[in-house]
Parts: C-alpha cells; structure tokens; sequence
C-alpha cells in the first residue's frame, strides 16, 4: 500500500470505529441526548471519512465537472442526512470509500505485477576504460565498444560475444525456461540474464534500437491502441451517467407532482440513483482485462501489440502459414539413406567425401549427418559442377555426387524408385550407381500438436502457403494435418492468397498470418492479424507483426488464442454482470424495493468484483 | 509527432476516460489515449501546433482531476 492508502485506512478505520459506537449508544440508549444531538454526533464519522469526497465535489464543480462521481457521491450522501437517514449517509460514505481503496489496491497489484514482467530494462553496462571496469548508462555505449556482462548481469546491448561460455536465461523475453549456452561467435541480446560465465560481448547496435528497447516501446504503446469493447465502455460511460442523473432527477420531482406518494419518499429513491450512476466498474475492470492478458500473454513470450488485436485473435477462425521457418525448421538435413550394393554408412562417407569441399547448403547437411567426420586426406581431386553436384577423387576411386541430371550427364542408369519427399542425391562410383541419400527440410518439433490445439480453441480452417514445389507443399501439409496448400508461389502470390481467403472469410471471422518475419512484410500487414514468429533479434518481424512470439516455438500460437479468448470472455462477463446488476437496482430503487446499501452494492461491490474478475488474467496460461 | 507522457496520481478511471475524450477535442489533436493501467498519456497532433496541444492537454486535465499531474520532458 502507498501512504495515500494507508491514510485512507486509517480514516475509515477510525469512522467506521466511531460509527459503530454511535450506533450501538443510539440503540441501547437513545434517550441520553436530545434528539437533535445524534445528526450532529453522526457527522463527525461522515467527515472524517468523507471529507475529500465532499471536498472534492465542491473543486470540480467549480470546474464544470457536474457528473463527477464526486460529486454523486456527495448529494446521495448529504441528500440521506437531509431525509433523516444519518446512519445510512455514513455507512454508504464508509462503503463507498473501502470500495475505493480496494480499487486503487488492486489496479496497483496488477500494474506492479505487470511491469515486474516487463522488468527487462537494464540499468547499466560495464565498460572497460584505461585498463578499469566501470558501469555506464546503456544509452551512452556505441556500437563496436566491447561491454563485459558478468553472471547474473542482465546483457544490456546486442551483440557478438569475443570471449567466454555461459548460459543465458532468455525466460523474460520467450517464456522459455531451458537456459541457452553460448560461446564466442554467438549473438547475444539484450534482456537475457547471464547465469554463469563472464562474457565480453562487442556491441552491434545502439541501445535506441537494441532488442529491449524495441520490446519495451512496444509493449508501452500497446495500450493506446484500444480494442472496440473498450471504446463502446468510454462512449457508454459518457451517455450512461447523465442519463441516470436525468432519471433520478425526474424520480424526484414528476412522481410527487402526480400526487403519487410523499416528497421525502422519492427523492430517497432518486438518491440510489445517483449512487448507482457511476460507471466505474465498467470503466477499469475492462481496460484491466486486457492490460491483464497482454501483460499475461507477455509472460510467456508473446507480445501483442494492442487489445485491439487481442479482440481480434479471440475471432480467429482462419489461420495462414508460411511454410519454410514457419512450419518446418527451414534447414536441410538428411531423412533418408537408400543404398545399394554398399552399407549405409559407407554411401553417406562416399557422399561426403565428395562433398567435401563444397559450402552447398546440401553438402553441409551431409557432412552433418556423418559422424565422426572422414578423414578428409582420402579426396585427391574435387570439382563442382553447377548445378549438377560435384565430381570427385575419393581412395583413388572417381566418385560422383548430385541430382538427376549429373547421372544423366555421365550416363548413369539406375531405377528411380525412391517415394521420399525432397532433395535427392545421386551416389555413383566408377560409373556404378551405389545409391542415392534423400535431403529434405524437416518439420517442426510441436507443429502438429500446436496445429491441433488451433483447432480445440476454434480455428475453423488452416491453411499453407509455400514457394516450393506440390509434392514437398502436400507431403508436409499431409504430415501435419493442414486443411489447405498452396503451393508453388511467389512472394506477391501469398498476397493474392490471402486476398481470396479474406473475401471467402464469414462476417465475424479473422484471419491470422503466421510467418517468420523475413520477405513476408507486405503478407504480414494485410492479414487482420499478423504474426511474427521467432523474431528475438528481427527487427523487421517486430515492427511488421501485430503480434510477435520471441522464439520459434509454434505451440505458443494457441496458447496466443486460448489467451485471447478468455480475455474476451471476462470482458464480457464483466458487462453484463455489472449492467444487470445496476439496472436491476435501478429498477428496484425505482419501485422502493431497493434502499441505499443495495445502491452502494450496485456501485462499489460490482466493480470490486468485476476487478477481481479482470485480475484473473494476470495469471493466464 | 507522437509522443507519450507520464502521469502521476491518475486514480480514477472514469476521468482518464473523460480526459482523452476532452484531449481529443483540441484543435490539432489527430489522436490522442489516455492509458489508466499505465499511468500514461499519449499525444499525436500537427508538428507545428505540438507545444501549444500539450499545454492545453495538461490544461484539461487539470480540470477534470486537479490531483493528476502530468510529466512533461
């Protein structure tokens, strides 16, 4: 609690004290003061704990606010003492003011949990300077000075590590808990925690456009982009208020003019108008909501730039993927060895072998996949032919290694049987064919499972979009259970895709893009929702994507909507639940059902609960 | 230009609603929000008008809850 809120406690704990006093003397001896002396003794609880209500009635009135909640408050209460109702005007005051006090509690909870979330801001950089470490502001460190990051130093600025092996803790900035290693060579970014090493880290950007600055602009600006049912709240707030202050008004005065009952009476029903006119509940538990679930969604790595587009993900009935980074891993490796006439493990050293010298993404995948590495000394003669493959001197044998049209080219027959899917290499040797070692780009770990959990959270229809050829589009569209495939695009065919996708969409669907960030800039920005996945050091992905996952993790994506839902489904709840209530009051007040602690309920107790209703995002999953 | 200011003792959600809605009203405004979760104010007006939307920004303001105070760097 701040010093303000325990003021306030202290003064409602001390009206409510004198209040139960006066109330238990006034019962067992109502005679020992003349009657006038109890409204008198009465208001002393009534200041004490109401006088910055009243206080500040008067001050905005003066500045033209007439319906203030203030101010509200003030004649309900001062109307109750007027109609005879001392206890009333107190205990409303006291309820009114522990209602107030449990809001900015709470509302400071969630920003306090929040921006511990968003804590990745760091406060220094250690620089070396004439032989001494000292600690600078990261703003002040340019690119190319080398920074050194101890352990359990956040690493201030992006860079490439020169010396030193650690782990680093990237959980504030992905979600993920595994800590990463890296050693000299590797970026690192700024925001991951270092756990164990020293690392000496030479910096590549300045802190203006390093990784935490961009993830914290954006996660700032997020809630100025507001969602819809936030700003039909601001524009119900502005209509609802004076609406009921009209009605309570002419509750007073037309029903009496009619001859329907005392003055007294109506005007006592008037005042619970005005106590229930205030649209508090509405106006912080919705925005909360979703301040919850982006701060909630943030937590696990995904950033989402606006609750306008978590309004939107909660729609998500289609989802688009690009194919290569986003559904497969976008590197080669090999998935298949089919030999004959040797063993496996010869025809991927003879492959290898061959390859040796070639820096072909291909070539690398193979001498990736044979373990340990041949002696490199067995290739006499090595030549690549574009195109082609390679053709090569291997133990004094001529090898040769590559697609069709190498085979073709040296005469090679052999039986093309093989039904894998990808990139095919050719073995042969002295004009023997010795077999051939599929390559193909593999799927991601969790792509299933996250395309299957799309769809339990109510994805309608999932579809893919690849530059590469039908067969490759349809074997991993088959392995992964997508219900579409383009294939065979170029990068302005997604866009035309994408187009005819949206014009087929139902009324209230949206439609998510999912990409890595790289080339599908113009894909990204003309979904309704885009995603950019993995963009922990892309700039371009964080800037073109409405919603971004920091690592590459695709099961994050349901986890965006199954998020998103529930954000809405609160909101929801929270409007009707607080409408109902206070037009059920209203109504009840109307007809002298209601009295004036039916009123507070309808004010102070809805929007308690509507709070604590919205805080439960804080802690989504 | 756009820019964002901090606000201190914003403690009542209704008057951030009732303060953008006032903000918006000024001349030059193109938009402008009002964040009660984060305490934050967020101006985009005409380049040429900026310093004076700002001062009537923080004028209103202070009319609709004279305890909010705005930062301005």
């Amino acid at each position: 609690m701040t010093k303000k809120q325990k003021k306030t406690r202290t003064r409602i704990v001390t009206a409510l004290v004198l209040f139960l006093a006066l109330e238990l003397a006034e019962h067992l001896a109502p005679d020992v003061l003349p009657g006038l002396a109890w409204p008198v003794l009465y208001l002393i609880p009534y200041g004490i704990v109401g006088w910055d209500v009243l206080w500040r009635a008067v001050r905005n009135i003066k500045n033209g606010q007439v319906f203030d909640e203030n101010f509200l408050m003030a004649v309900a209460t001062v109307g109750a003492f007027g109609c005879g109702e001392y206890p009333e005007a107190v205990a409303v005051m006291l309820f009114y003011q522990v209602g107030e006090l449990f809001q900015s509690v709470a509302v400071d909870r969630s920003r306090k949990s929040i921006s511990a979330l968003m804590d990745i801001r760091p406060d220094y950089a250690n620089i070396e300077r004439n032989g001494e470490l000292v600690q600078v502001d990261p703003e002040e460190v340019s690119v190319g000075d080398v920074i050194v990051v101890k352990a359990g130093e956040r690493v201030p600025l992006d860079g490439t590590v020169l010396e030193g092996t650690s782990s680093l803790d990237t959980a504030a900035l992905t979600g993920e808990s595994l800590p990463r290693d890296v050693q000299a060579g590797d970026e690192v970014i700024s925001g991951c925690v270092n756990l164990t090493g020293v690392l000496h880290v030479k910096v590549n950007k300045p802190f203006g456009e390093s990784t935490v600055a961009k993830i914290l602009d954006l996660v700032e600006n997020s809630s100025s982009k507001k969602a819809k049912a936030e700003n039909f709240i601001t524009k119900f707030a502005r209509y609802y208020t004076p609406a009921v202050v009209f009605a309570a008004l002419a509750l007073a005065v037309l029903p009496p003019l009619l001859g329907m009952g005392p003055w007294l009476m109506w005007v006592q029903r008037a005042l619970n108008f005005l106590v229930v006119s205030c649209p508090c509940a509405l106006v912080i538990s919705i925005p909360l909501s979703f301040f919850g679930g982006i701060g909630g969604a943030s937590k696990q790595g995904i950033l989402v730039k606006g609750g306008n587009y978590l309004e939107a993900l909660a729609q998500a009935g289609i989802v688009v993927f690009d194919k290569t980074g986003t559904l497969t891993r976008g590197t080669f490796e090999v998935t298949a060895v089919h030999p004959q006439q040797v063993g496996e493990g010869e025809l991927l050293e003879l492959a290898a072998l061959a390859e040796r010298f070639s820096d072909h993404p291909i070539s690398r995948s193979i001498q990736a996949a044979c373990q340990p590495a041949p002696d490199p000394a067995r290739v006499t003669d090595a030549k690549e032919i574009a195109g082609h493959g390679v053709q090569a001197v291997v133990d004094g044998k001529a090898v040769l290694a590559g697609n069709q049209k190498l085979m073709d080219q040296f005469r090679i027959s052999f039986e093309d049987t093989c039904h894998h899917v990808g990139t095919i290499i050719h073995v042969a040797v002295d004009g023997v064919y010795m077999g051939h070692i599929v390559i193909s780009d593999q799927v991601k770990e969790g792509a299933e499972e996250a395309l299957r959990d799309l769809k339990a959270a109510g994805v309608r229809k999932t579809v893919m979009l690849t530059g590469d050829s039908q067969a490759v589009g349809q074997a991993v569209a088959g392995q992964l259970g997508l219900d579409e495939v383009h294939a065979e695009l170029l990068p302005g065919d997604k866009v035309d895709q994408v187009e005819g996708l949206l014009q087929n969409k139902g009324p209230k669907e949206q439609l998510v893009f999912v990409g890595d960030g790289i080339n599908d800039a113009p894909v990204l920005s003309r979904a309704d929702i885009g995603v950019a996945m993995g963009a922990m050091g892309s700039d371009a992905a964080i800037e073109a994507a409405d919603i971004v996952l920091m690592d590459d993790d695709l099961k994050k994506l349901p986890v965006a909507v199954r998020i998103a839902r529930k954000t809405l489904r609160i909101v929801r709840e929270n409007i009707v639940f607080a409408l109902a209530v206070k037009f059920l009051v209203l109504i009840l007040s109307a007809v002298g059902v209601a009295n004036m602690w039916w009123a507070v309920f309808a004010d102070v107790g809805v929007s308690v609960i509507a709070i604590l209703n919205s805080m439960r995002m804080l802690n989504a999953k | 230009m756009k820019k964002t200011f901090k606000m201190i003792d914003l403690d009542c959600a209704n008057c951030a609603a009732k303060m953008e809605a006032a903000i918006k009203k000024i001349d030059g405004v193109q938009d402008a929000a009002v964040s009660f979760m984060t305490q934050k104010l967020t101006i985009q007006a005409d380049d040429a008008r900026f310093d004076a939307v700002v001062q009537e920004a923080v004028k209103v303001c202070k009319k609709v809850e004279p305890d909010c105070e705005i930062v301005l760097k």
